[in-house]
């Protein structure tokens, strides 16, 4: 389909008619600022095509404030190798014109030729929706709905299929989809989703298990209750035929010849033991005879036997008694060794306290003397020190006044010096006898005088000469002098020196006294350290100490002279002594012992001699003799005896072995249990019968088998029931299985086409990837290398770009089963960045060799590349506006 | 001139475990009411007594409530009854017999007959040989002893067994409980009135087997009758009468559907049966979509009209027609679905294919007609 002309007028803010003709097949891209009408001519594009003529719902349509417009569009268009021209008026001029090639329709037919060409229905009432838009609403994507697809698929659903039928030859079912869903829905009645049996079909299957389980236990019951039928009859056979024949009584007698029997054997048996008894007796006796002979026998050995142990007792104190002196030496030996030894440690203790007391009188001495020579140092030095404090004290002098007097001094002199130049200088050389007085001091052969006051000349003689000295300064100088002098005098007098080298004598003399007051301090400190009366007290102490050890040596004993000259130390002596002790000990309780056995053997030998003499008087007495003779008579009679007895018990022993005491008693027990086991028995019999008769009227009295029958009856009216629906679930679950494979391969078919138109634009946007189509023909499962989602999974720009693309596959489609194509576009693709408008315009422009796009932007500049001249809106109202039709 | 009733295998307690609980019911219910009838008759025929030939109860654990209701219905009938023990109810140490008894349930004009023996019925000129079952089963003859067995003169010798007479019946009746074939004759029988076969049956001029008065299995054509027994003295030869005893008759049809007009065959004949029927039906061989239809709808109306109508259908395919298939407008894939279900009704699981094959064709239709609606 190829739009060539579009015209509008009275419709929104073109009231003027706008014409956009030179409509190119491939790429038209349409451009202009926001409001200036892009939008506005999409809407007439939609309206002239899904809008019912004679609506009155498209008042979006009307210019503002113009309620007697007509807003009109006009088409004009190539499809299906006709030229179509389609005027459509709306609202004040309700009207649809369509001319085919020469053909005229309109109104109703002309819109129906409308939906047929392009695949969409019109609404039955009101303004058009996307429901009814099928295959232009998936080819003309609005502004911002790009990457909603999926709605857009579903609404051209049955366009599309039938394209897909009429490329691919297949008949998609009528209705078969809802038919697999009446399937599904009888099927799940039957199983749960996950196909396992539910509602009446799983509870019959419990249910046959239940009766099954109940029938099995009356079938039980009954098995066991025909068992106890059984065991009735036999029993009741049983106990009547050993009633008739009492089998037990000829038991009994068996019993009684037994028990005869056996009496006899125990008589038998009695007397046996009798005479074994008497046997018994007889051997004791002789036993005891026997033991008494020879007990008097052995009396003769036991003599000898005791005189060789009274020998022996004897050899042994003999012995002992030998061995008593040295024993006693020995111990006398070890006696006097521990008495030296004793001794030698008396004396070394002794000698260690006398060079004790020795060395403490020698270093009490010494200490003496040594503080006698510091006490008298002591004393030296106090004086000393005495003597040099006397002189610092005459030597004491203000040093202050010191330096300000020599200051007077000096100010003096230069004071004296400046005074002898102004002053008046008189010089005089006399002969050799002439006098003359100055000031009415004579002046004698010559000299000279300065001259500062006035002053008289007495020459003899000649009269009186007075002197008056000139100069300015004349009289401060000696003012000043004066004061200096007068200055001079009194400090030396506070100073208590007549000159004043003296005054400097005297602080050398101080100075020199105070370093030897100091030297003499620390001289006393090095001999008494304290003070002098501490040393005093130090010395008496040590006095009256060394009075006390040298008084103790005096009275301590003095070594024995001679021995042991060079005394042994006190603990080798010690050691000596404990030797010496354990020698001692040992000794003495060797004596001991030996005093111990001496008894021990005398008390032994007394002993055996006693007994020898015990033995030998009973031996020898006559009455020995006698009893030994009477007891071998009287063993010769037992023996006798004895020899007669076992010959009869014999005899008789080999009687009872012959009559098998031992069996004829256990035939006893046998036939007597016999009787009682019989007896028994039929008690028992009598017993059981009664039982089973109670038990079998009571089980009776349930009526099993009638009611195992009304069991078996509804299982299998249960069975039967679950086979209906089990053979109904086996057909349903056979058809749904059908019917979804059957669908599925007819899909898998159809999608064939859409992929291939798919991969082409795919490849192209992403490389490598793949975007599966799903049954419902809608791009379902995306790849992109490990990537694996769903188209919604991805981001706005790449779900508008997987959108536009899948829209292109669908005009590929479509257009290739015959259907007109009509693409456009309302600035889409906003969202994508640079790389990918690139890949799009690529592909845009790839898919514009096949479809007419219309793509109107506000952005033409990113658009330049894109191999169409841009159009503009405003350009072209304008050129209309001069160019009126 | 002795007259009585020959009757057996009332099989009292049997439940009938095939068919719904309410038929079930019935038929039990039915079972009562025959021997209600029976004592009817025997009034009608003015019978001097009723043999019933064993197998009075079908197990020997019945409920209380089924003795009791067994005895009461004989009521009808107050001349003598003689009821032998069969191999259903065989006269144990323990049985229904002595529950009977303790349950005080056996009215003094009912004689069981538990063991072997004769009774003599003097009053009625009849004295029965009897030779009951006293154990489950029995591989002699038990009627043997009844060659030795004197009776006393005048009184008309009937034999009452229950077992198989050898060699005459088919094979499928098992050989237990023996009967020889001329017992009448070698035992000086004037008639031997024999039970276990269900049909009324003739074995020779004085032996019969009466059959169950009431049908209860779709075999054994020919129950649903008593005998009755004319004797005009010692010696003579019996004249037996069956009487029709039967509430309900079963059928048990099978049908093969090849062409239209079998299943028209097939309508009319049910549309003939009469009403208390108990119907068995199979069909199997093939039916188009609208013939289905049709057989349906006339199996709907025969549940009503029937005592209970059973119909196997799972050996008969589905054959849609062309036309059948054009009028479901099923095209596209559940086009191919319903060709591969009609090939698949050759192959193993047919029966599935079937149903699903039925299962589409009504979806179909149900769309087809809101559509035109």
């Amino acid at each position: 389909m190829k739009l060539r002309r579009l015209q509008v007028e009275q419709l929104r803010q073109f009231r003027q008619p706008f014409v956009m003709d030179d409509l190119q097949p491939g790429l038209n891209l349409i451009h202009g600022p926001n409001e200036s009408g892009k939008s506005t001519l999409v809407r007439a594009i939609r309206a002239a095509f899904f809008e019912r003529y004679r609506t009155s719902s498209v008042d979006d349509l009307r210019p503002w404030g113009d309620s007697a417009a007509a807003p009109t569009i006009t088409l004009d268009f190539d499809a299906r190798q006709k030229s179509w021209h389609l005027v459509k008026s709306f609202l004040q001029r309700k009207r649809c014109d369509l001319t085919i090639d020469s053909t005229s329709y309109s109104e109703d037919e002309a819109e129906e030729k409308l939906s047929e060409l392009l695949g969409f229905q019109f609404s039955a009432k009101g303004v058009s929706k996307p429901e009814h838009w099928g295959v232009p609403g998936l080819l003309w994507v609005e502004q911002g709905t790009g990457q909603n697809i999926e709605q857009a698929v579903e609404h051209a659903g049955d366009h599309l299929k039938s394209a897909l039928n009429s490329l691919v030859g297949e008949v998609a079912s009528t209705g078969g989809d809802e038919l697999v869903e009446q399937v599904k829905a009888r099927w799940s009645e039957l199983f749960t989703p996950t196909g396992k049996p539910r509602g009446d079909y799983q509870k019959l299957e419990k249910e046959r298990e239940e009766h099954q389980r109940e029938i099995d236990g009356l079938q039980a019951r009954i098995q066991k209750y025909q068992e106890q039928v059984d065991r009735l009859g036999k029993l009741t056979h049983d106990y009547e035929r050993t009633r008739q024949e009492r089998p037990w009584e000829e038991a009994e007698r068996q019993l009684e010849q037994a028990k005869e029997r056996y009496r006899q054997v125990e008589k038998l048996e009695q007397q046996q033991a009798q005479e074994k008894e008497i046997l018994k007796h007889l051997q004791s006796r002789q036993q005891l005879l026997r033991q008494n002979q020879e007990q008097l026998e052995s009396l003769n050995r036991k003599l000898d036997v005791r005189k060789a142990e009274l020998e022996k007792a004897q050899r042994a104190l003999e012995q002992a008694e030998a061995r008593s002196p040295s024993v006693a030496n020995s111990v006398q030996e070890a006696k006097s060794a521990y008495e030296a030894a004793a001794k030698k440690v008396e004396q070394a203790r002794l000698q260690e306290t006398r060079s004790r007391l020795e060395q403490d009188v020698q270093r009490l001495d010494q200490q003496n003397r040594t503080l006698t020579q510091n006490l008298e140092k002591a004393r030296q030095y106090q004086q000393e020190l005495e003597k040099a404090r006397e002189q610092a004290r005459q030597n004491q002098i203000d040093v202050k006044a010191l330096k300000a007097l020599k200051d007077t001094e000096r100010q003096l002199k230069e004071e004296n010096i400046r005074s002898q130049t102004i002053a008046t200088r008189l010089t005089w050389q006399l002969e050799p006898d002439a006098r003359l007085a100055l000031n009415g001091e004579p002046l004698e052969e010559q000299g000279e005088r300065q001259l500062l006051e006035d002053s008289s000349l007495l020459i003899p003689g000649v009269g009186t000469l007075g002197i008056t000295p000139g100069g300015e300064d004349l009289a401060s100088t000696r003012r000043r002098l004066s004061t200096l002098e007068q200055s001079l005098t009194e400090q030396m007098k506070t100073l208590g020196v007549d000159y004043v080298q003296q005054a400097e004598h005297r602080v050398m003399a101080y100075e020199a006294a105070e370093r030897t007051l100091q030297h003499t301090r620390e001289l006393l400190k090095s001999v008494a350290p304290v003070n002098v009366e501490q040393l005093l007290a130090d010395e008496k102490e040590t006095g009256a100490r060394l009075q006390a050890a040298k008084s103790e040596l005096q009275n301590s004993p003095a070594p024995e002279p001679g021995q042991h000259a060079r005394a042994t130390d006190v603990a080798s002596a010690e050691a000596g002594r404990a030797r010496a002790e354990t020698r001692l000990a040992e000794a003495e309780a060797e004596e001991r012992k030996h005093q111990t056995e001496l008894l021990t053997r005398r008390q032994s030998r007394d002993n055996a001699k006693a007994e020898w003499q015990q033995l030998q008087d009973e031996v020898h007495s006559p009455e020995h003799q006698k009893q030994l003779q009477n007891l071998s008579t009287e063993l010769a009679d037992i023996d006798d005896k004895m020899g007669r007895l076992a010959a009869t018990l014999k005899a008789r022993e080999q009687e009872i072995q012959e009559a098998r005491p031992a069996i004829l008693k256990q035939d006893i027990e046998r036939y007597q249990r016999s009787i009682s086991t019989l007896r028994q028995a039929q008690e028992e019999r009598q017993r059981e019968l009664r039982d089973i008769q109670v038990r079998l009227e009571a089980w009776g009295a349930e009526g099993l088998e009638e009611q195992r029958n009304e069991r078996v009856a509804e299982l299998e009216q249960c069975n039967r029931r679950y086979q209906e629906l089990h053979r109904r679930a086996r057909a349903l679950d056979l058809l749904l299985n059908l019917l979804t494979e059957k669908r599925q391969a007819l899909t898998r078919r159809l999608q064939a086409p859409l992929q291939k138109h798919l991969d082409h634009y795919l490849s192209l946007l992403f490389p490598q990837a793949t975007l599966e189509v799903d049954e419902h023909l809608r791009p379902g499962t995306f790849t992109r290398g490990t990537e694996l989602g769903q188209i919604a999974e991805l981001s706005f720009g790449a779900r508008e770009q997987m959108g536009l693309i899948s829209r292109l596959a669908y005009a590929d489609l479509l257009q290739e089963a015959g259907r007109p194509t009509l693409v456009i576009m309302d600035d889409t693709l906003v969202h994508s960045d640079t790389d990918r408008l690139e890949d799009m315009k690529r592909i845009l422009f790839d898919a514009a060799n096949r479809h007419q796009i219309l793509l109107f932007t506000c952005h033409p500049e990113k658009w330049s590349d894109l191999g169409v001249a841009p159009r503009d809106i405003q350009a072209m109202k304008e050129q209309g506006s001069t160019n009126p039709v | 001139m002795p007259r009585f009733l020959h009757t057996a295998d009332w099989q009292m307690g049997r439940a009938f475990s095939r068919f719904e609980t309410e038929d079930g019911a019935a038929l039990v219910e039915a079972r009562f009411e025959a021997i209600e009838k029976l004592a009817r008759l025997a009034n009608e025929h003015r019978c001097d007594a009723i043999l019933v030939a064993g197998d009075v109860f079908d197990a020997q654990t019945v409920a209380d409530r089924t003795i009791r209701r067994v005895f009461n219905a004989t009521r009808g009938f107050t001349g003598p009854w003689v009821m032998l023990p069969g191999n259903h109810d065989a006269a144990l140490a323990e049985s229904v017999w002595t529950r009977a008894r303790r349950l005080g349930a056996v009215p003094d004009n009912i004689h069981l007959a538990l063991e072997p023996g004769t009774i003599n019925l003097e009053p009625q000129g009849l004295a029965i040989l009897c030779a009951p079952l006293t154990q489950r089963n029995t591989y002699s003859d038990l009627t043997a002893t009844f060659n030795s067995c004197e009776t006393p003169e005048g009184l008309v010798r009937i034999g009452l067994a229950h077992g198989s007479v050898q060699g005459l019946l088919p094979d499928e009746i098992d050989s237990t409980n023996p009967i020889l074939p001329n017992r009448a004759e070698t035992a000086r029988l004037d008639y031997f009135a024999l039970g276990d076969w269900h049909g009324t049956k003739q074995i020779d001029e004085r032996t019969w087997y009466s059959g169950t008065p009431e049908p209860e299995r779709f075999r054994n054509n020919g129950a649903g009758y008593a005998l009755i027994i004319n004797l005009s003295g010692p010696g003579e030869l019996p004249a037996v009468t069956p009487v029709e005893t039967a509430r309900y008759q079963w059928h048990q049809w099978r049908q093969t559907l090849t062409v239209e007009s079998d299943l028209d065959q097939l309508l009319e004949r049910l549309q003939a049966l009469p009403e208390p029927s108990v119907l068995d039906l199979r069909l199997d061989g093939s039916v188009t979509l609208a013939g289905e239809e049709r057989l349906i709808n006339a199996l709907s109306v025969a549940e009503a009209r029937f005592r209970s109508i059973q119909c196997d259908r799972s050996g008969l395919q589905l054959e849609p027609t062309d036309d059948d298939i054009a009028a479901l407008k099923a095209d596209g894939y559940v086009g191919e679905v319903i060709e591969h279900l009609r090939t698949q009704q050759q192959n193993d699981d047919a029966e599935a294919a079937r149903d699903a094959l039925a299962v589409l064709a009504g979806l179909l239709k149900e769309r087809k007609q809101e559509i035109s609606e």
